[in-house]
């Protein structure tokens, strides 16, 4: 499987000899990127559910390359009913509140984590959302913030 | 019943989730399986058994922690726990602040650099080196859309090889993972 970040970093010669100087770490990412985003079991988040909030995540920090990979994703999987989730502006007020629950979490965990609160936990229970379900998203949004900091860490590597 | 905890403080913390942990004597297979490595690999935490309602990411996540923590050569493992309070601190996660500022204060007998940041937070004065780490892991983790030049010379002015580098953009990058675990599924509590 192709490995995400030095693909996102456009397959930089020196970037992947210097990651590869750090073998478990590099493997233990791209295991714990397939765990997140394409789980065995998948609980109540789809896969293209998990790539459409990744391509959010990415948006939201401006993280192109990532934000690409995860729209390719998403479109690979062929469902369309995801489409608007990686506009960082597209929120489902009043269409859908289980939705618009779970992308107002997204949003809050990965642009400012230090605003979260238990009332944000107990909003996801109102909708319906059980414990698993919280923690799977916080999960997938803990991990893609995580590849989107590797990722900003190395380009300035790469480009200077 | 004690009460939170809601500013940075270097005293022993417990960690109350808001949500509810997985029950050891109804765990599925693939939770059990994820238990097996964890980060302290003693008690189970109420944190990991958080954790593993979703047991595959756990089962990765514990090596990668390790491995990013505690792998010889490199950074030093005291300017990674640097990198770890920096993001903590910008993130507010008091939790994993306590933890790692103590663990610097074991490692490197300064106390009275991590008293600084305590004191001043993100504004704090450092020596050059400490400075230029906790620096770039509060840039990092609160603009990632905004490091480059200026944090590379930074960096380099401060002595770091690219594999130190690369350490501390790891040790930040974990606890930019950590923190929207702990912080945003849980509370911290005094220690009784």
């Amino acid at each position: 499987m192709v490995d995400v970040i030095d693909k996102a970093l456009g397959e930089d010669a020196d970037i992947i000899a210097l990651r590869n100087r750090r073998e478990t770490l590099k493997a233990k990412t791209q295991a714990s990127y397939e765990a997140a985003l394409t789980p065995k079991d998948p609980g109540n988040f789809s896969y293209a559910m998990r790539a459409a909030l990744a391509a959010r995540m990415c948006a939201h920090w401006k993280a192109g390359e990532l934000e690409a990979h995860y729209r390719d994703l998403l479109k690979s999987y062929g469902e369309t009913a995801f489409d608007a989730i990686p506009d960082p502006a597209f929120r489902a007020r009043d269409s859908d509140p289980k939705v618009d629950a779970i992308l107002n979490r997204v949003d809050t965990v990965t642009l400012s984590p230090k605003e979260a609160t238990r009332d944000d936990v107990e909003k996801l229970y109102a909708v319906g959302l059980d414990d698993r379900d919280i923690v799977t998203l916080a999960s997938l949004t803990a991990f893609v913030n995580y590849q989107i900091l590797v990722v900003a860490g190395l380009k300035m590597l790469r480009d200077h | 019943m004690s009460e939170p905890v809601h500013e940075f403080t270097l005293k022993p913390l417990d960690w109350h989730p808001y949500v509810t942990p997985v029950d050891l004597e109804t765990a599925t297979e693939a939770q059990r399986d994820a238990l097996k490595i964890t980060p302290s690999n003693t008690k189970v935490s109420d944190y990991v058994l958080v954790l593993a309602q979703e047991p595959e990411t756990l089962k990765e996540r514990s090596p990668l922690f390790n491995d990013i923590m505690y792998s010889k050569e490199g950074l030093s493992r005291a300017g990674r726990e640097m990198g770890a309070l920096a993001a903590s601190f910008v993130n507010k996660c008091i939790y994993c602040a306590t933890v790692h500022a103590n663990r610097h204060i074991q490692l490197e007998k300064r106390p009275e650099v991590i008293y600084a940041i305590y004191e001043k937070g993100l504004e704090a004065d450092l020596p050059e080196y400490d400075q230029a780490l906790f620096n770039f892991g509060v840039d990092l983790t609160a603009h990632p859309d905004n490091v480059g030049v200026y944090q590379f010379y930074h960096l380099r002015e401060a002595g770091l090889d690219d594999l130190e580098i690369l350490d501390l953009i790891h040790a930040i990058a974990i606890f930019g993972w950590a923190n929207r675990l702990m912080h945003t599924l849980g509370e911290p509590h005094i220690k009784e």
